[in-house]
């Protein structure tokens, strides 16, 4: 048992990884690279509070919601791909063993507070859940902070190795196999870099505190999980033969086996890693796994008390989220991706797990996540930096990709009459206004069929008193449709001439949407 | 032989080399069975480049065995071939088979694009063409632009891409185009797909700044793909409105006198054309610009 379940971690972390690899252009939709954050078992639950309706979409988070009461967490000890870092995480820093961790154990309830505390909020429409969604977490981890690292250092390796003379040919063999297979991108810079590094830093070092410290204490996933395993059918059976050597209890990843009662399982608790099974001294081999039809139960850690506080808590926090400044000039770059829901909608469903981040990357690579403008809900939601990438025309890709729909697929030649602001020019910057020498680099660059800038030629009177035709370029509102390449562009080295604002930005709205 | 016989074989051979021209100017000065510039219309563009090359002499002519060969297209733009803001893909595909027909070692084919590369590699056809023939379709890297210097009036270094400058011949394959800051794109201005670094801050004194710079850069050969041309909105176009079908491909060995004859599809003159003209003023063309030899040829459909 314990090397299927090993084999089924390997398996589907690589699986999560090549879907993560293959999420970019050229992309094709036959297999969805979003079909892995479709398999976390938060989004069905948040998205049924945000719609009062099952969606179909999340299928493989269904099927694996609805195998939970028989099986238990098995999701977190064979499928979660976080769960497999931890736990290769924990081979690495070496995590103290079961018995010397027990003391975080009153910990429990956290995970269950984290849980309420985001059934709470989303009920009043704020979905924070997404900061803490497992998969959510980790593509995030993979998009900002393992994906780029992996490519600056293979990118800059190879190069170094292609310097040495006999070595030229090989590494230029392989780069060229990295660069047209595996990773074909430019070098991704992402701000937010350090939070997002720090948070998943966090993550992993807790192995040092106790093995899968982050699902046994606060993981909201995991709450839920284990709120619908408490009658857990399929068990584990401990014989009469068994010596009480509390070895099963020294090797569980998630002191699932009560302290003094081996026999028993904490069923909220245990994610059927079967590791008990295996440290079970082969000559006794007392722990068998068995259907039962008359289960025992396992109560949640999670007193009426904590409840109410978490609640109380809750409330609050609703209330000073919207309390906040509302700087609308903080909110002025604030740029969303074209197809992307009304605001208040956008925020409901965005998960933040920057999928749409990963595959702009190998396009135009405008998005970033973003930073706390006037709230703390903007953090990591997916925003346009104009001065770093551009949206590409022929690109409709984030709305593709995108898990819950945030983002609506347009069709492609919608999507290139959708503005998704406005473009301005800034004429105290602009080369042709600052200086009256001819620039329009941005005219060059605008992608629409009919350009969005134009330019008037006027004559301009120099100091020596020869006159010189200088083209004055402006834009047309009617035609804009805010991709940002003449931002993008704009050859000023710093502050561009010409930048882009979510004016005349245009959302879509799936309730008057055909 | 004697130190003696040496100088006077010498001088007896100088005065004859440089008096020769005087007796027979014409076989010297201009060989008549190979035209400055050729111009080829009515065809596909397979057929317009095998008449071209037939006219200058065949490729063997320009290229060497085992010769490494940058064939540098338009590439610019993630649009189709019909917006007629890349050059046509079968000519690109065609050249990239005569260069290997004639021996070439290596073929390489890029362009520093404006959208992102890969979109404009599928986009544009090129990539799959030129790989048809076995031409080497990448990227280019970033690591592979060096600063070079210059010494120009307005510019004193800039980054080129080294696969550019390490190739031992370079077809320049430019798409004849609109473009509003100095009326046309054409040979010269395809050179900037191997400058690196800021190239917008190169359109401000552009004429100028870029003749500095194509010195450093000019081609054995131009083949300016005019099989459709775009006639506004460009250089990026994607308005079929403004694309016109002249089935038409110019050709030479100086950059300045093709892109000089290729400026008769839009119909304007040099003077109209800044970065030609003062191309032209820096020397950089061959040929005798005031009487240039083009060979007209009209295939026949």
């Amino acid at each position: 048992m314990i090397k299927a379940r090993k084999v089924s971690q390997i398996v589907f972390l690589f699986f999560f990884i090549f879907l993560f690899i293959r999420a970019r252009y050229p992309y094709e939709v036959s297999l969805q690279s979003d079909l892995f954050l479709r398999f976390s078992p938060l989004i069905p639950l948040f998205d049924f509070i945000d719609q009062w309706k099952i969606s179909l979409v999340f299928w493989p988070a269904l099927l694996i919601l609805l195998f939970t009461p028989f099986l238990g967490r098995y999701f977190c000890g064979w499928i979660c791909p976080l769960g497999t870092t931890l736990d290769a995480t924990s081979h690495v820093v070496k995590s103290p063993p079961g018995r010397l961790a027990q003391k975080w154990q009153k910990l429990r309830y956290l995970k269950f507070a984290l849980l309420v505390g985001g059934i709470i909020l989303a009920l009043f429409s704020i979905h924070l859940w997404g900061y803490l969604d497992p998969l959510s977490i980790f593509n995030r981890a993979l998009t900002i902070v393992f994906y780029p690292l992996a490519t600056f250092l293979i990118d800059h390796s190879l190069i170094g190795f292609s310097r040495v003379s006999f070595l030229e040919s090989p590494a230029y063999g392989v780069y060229d196999f990295f660069k047209s297979l595996i990773m074909p991108e430019q070098q991704a810079h992402y701000q937010q870099l350090f939070w997002i590094a720090l948070f998943i830093a966090i993550i992993l070092g807790l192995e040092k505190v106790s093995r899968r410290f982050w699902c046994r204490y606060l993981c909201p996933a995991g709450a839920w999980l284990g709120f619908l395993s408490q009658f857990r059918f399929y068990e584990r059976i401990v014989g009469e033969e068994c010596p009480v050597c509390n070895r099963c209890q020294t090797d569980c990843k998630m002191n699932a086996i009560p302290d003094g009662n081996v026999k028993e399982t904490n069923k909220v608790e245990c994610i059927e890693c079967f590791n008990c099974g295996a440290a079970c001294p082969s000559k006794i081999n007392a722990i068998t796994y068995r259907w039962r039809w008359k289960p025992y139960h396992t109560p949640i850690d999670y007193t009426r008390r904590q409840f109410i506080t978490t609640s109380l808590a809750s409330i609050g926090t609703i209330g000073l989220l919207n309390l906040g400044l509302n700087n609308r000039s903080a909110n002025s770059t604030m740029i969303r991706p074209p197809g992307s829901l009304p605001e208040e909608a956008f925020r409901d469903r965005c998960i933040r797990c920057l999928l749409c981040v990963r595959i702009c990357e190998s396009n135009g690579g405008c998005l970033q996540p973003d930073y706390i403008r006037t709230s703390l809900t903007d953090l990591w939601l997916p925003a346009a930096n104009m001065r770093e990438g551009y949206c590409e025309y022929n690109c409709n890709l984030c709305g593709e990709i995108c898990p819950t729909d945030a983002i609506m697929p347009l069709d492609l030649e919608v999507k290139k009459k959708t503005p998704m602001g406005l473009a301005h020019f800034d004429q105290n910057l602009c080369i042709p206004y600052a200086r009256h020498e001819d620039c329009i680099v941005c005219e060059e660059h605008c992608p629409t069929p009919d350009k969005a800038i134009k330019f008037d030629v006027k004559d301009y009177e120099l100091a020596d008193g020869t006159t010189r035709k200088v083209k004055y370029p402006y834009v047309v509102k009617d035609l804009c449709i805010g991709c940002g390449i003449c931002e993008n562009k704009c050859p000023l080295l710093g502050a561009p001439g010409i930048f882009v604002t979510p004016e005349n930005e245009k959302r879509f709205d799936p309730l008057n949407w055909s | 032989m004697k130190r003696r016989d040496f100088l006077k074989a010498t001088a007896v051979g100088t005065l004859g080399v440089n008096l020769l021209p005087l007796t027979y100017p014409n076989k010297l000065k201009a060989d008549d069975s190979i035209p400055q510039v050729v111009w080829v219309e009515n065809g596909e563009p397979e057929q317009l480049l095998e008449a071209a090359l037939r006219e200058l002499g065949g490729m063997n002519q320009f290229l060497s065995k085992g010769d490494v060969v940058v064939v540098k297209p338009n590439i610019g733009w993630a649009k189709k071939p019909e917006f007629a803001a890349n050059t046509n893909p079968d000519l690109v595909g065609a050249i990239v088979k005569e260069c290997y027909a004639a021996g070439a070692k290596e073929v390489k084919v890029f362009d520093n694009t404006c959208n992102a590369w890969n979109r404009c590699y599928q986009y544009s056809g090129i990539e799959a063409a030129a790989k048809q023939y076995g031409g080497k379709v990448t990227q280019t890297y970033n690591h592979r632009y060096k600063n070079v210097r210059i010494n120009g009036e307005a510019i004193k270094e800039w980054s080129l891409y080294q696969d550019y400058l390490e190739a031992d011949k370079i077809i320049n394959v430019p798409i004849a185009k609109h473009h509003s800051l100095d009326r046309v794109t054409l040979g010269l201005k395809n050179l900037m797909g191997v400058m690196g670094g800021n190239r917008g801050s190169l359109h401000s004194n552009f004429g100028q700044k870029l003749a500095d710079i194509n010195m450093k850069l000019l081609p054995t050969l131009t083949i300016i793909d005019a099989y459709r041309i775009l006639i506004a909105n460009g250089p990026t176009g994607g308005n079929l409105a403004d694309v016109r079908e002249k089935k038409t491909l110019v050709a030479s060995t100086c950059t300045v006198s093709a892109d000089l004859t290729a400026l008769k599809l839009f119909g304007h003159k040099m003077e109209q054309v800044q970065h030609i003209r003062i191309a032209s003023e820096r020397g950089m063309n061959k040929f005798d610009l005031n009487n240039l030899q083009v060979k007209t040829i009209r295939l026949a459909s």
